[in-house]
């Protein structure tokens, strides 16, 4: 799909190789862990805990333009669902393509209905949804 | 906190629609068992979509 995950936290590349080689939950764990002690990363996105020095939950999509094209961030004890991570990503890569079409929220894959929005649909989505 | 003059939004956090401002990262890789870095700006001359996933610590749970 053309895409790089990175995680990233404010732990030393040190603390993340021995959680990844230690921990058996880690053991298909692929992507590059990022490591960002100073914050300087993780304030430019907003997540950074300037009181505790730990970064908030926060997932971000940046297209191949290296635009920022969605955002989600969740306290530190809320962990975010991964397929709606995945769903949100695929919608964002199907829709740079289709550039005039809307994906709703039922939306889940290509293939799925989408919405192309004009003067005809205002007030007939249920119509545009459902036939 | 808008002491630098680089042309980014140093004192605001990034908005969508925004382009992000080119970065690096050092990495821990387990592909390779070995440290390395990630760079937006190679992700952009490689016409790559990026996920960024951030989190409190190593070591924790949820």
């Amino acid at each position: 799909m053309g895409c790089d995950v990175v995680t990233v936290s404010t732990d030393t590349k040190f603390v993340h190789l021995a959680w990844r080689e230690h921990e058996k939950e880690l053991s298909k764990v692929a992507y590059p862990m990022g490591s960002d002690p100073t914050g300087t990363v993780s304030r430019m996105f907003g997540v950074y805990g300037e009181d505790n020095g730990l970064d908030l939950r926060g997932s971000f999509i940046i297209n191949p333009e290296g635009v920022l094209m969605g955002s989600e961030v969740n306290f530190y004890n809320l962990g975010r669902n991964i397929d709606e991570l995945m769903r949100k990503f695929k919608a964002n890569v199907y829709l740079s393509r289709k550039t005039n079409e809307g994906c709703p929220s039922k939306w889940k894959d290509e293939g799925d209905k989408t919405l192309a929005p004009s003067a005809k649909m205002v007030g007939r989505v249920h119509e545009a949804l459902n036939d | 906190m808008s002491n630098c003059d680089c042309g980014c939004e140093c004192g605001e956090p990034l908005k969508l629609g925004q382009k992000v401002p080119e970065f690096t990262l050092e990495t821990y890789e387990p592909t390779k068992g070995d440290f390395g870095s990630f760079s937006l700006a190679d992700q952009i001359a490689k016409k790559r979509w990026t996920i960024l996933f951030f989190y409190p610590a190593d070591f924790t749970f949820v």
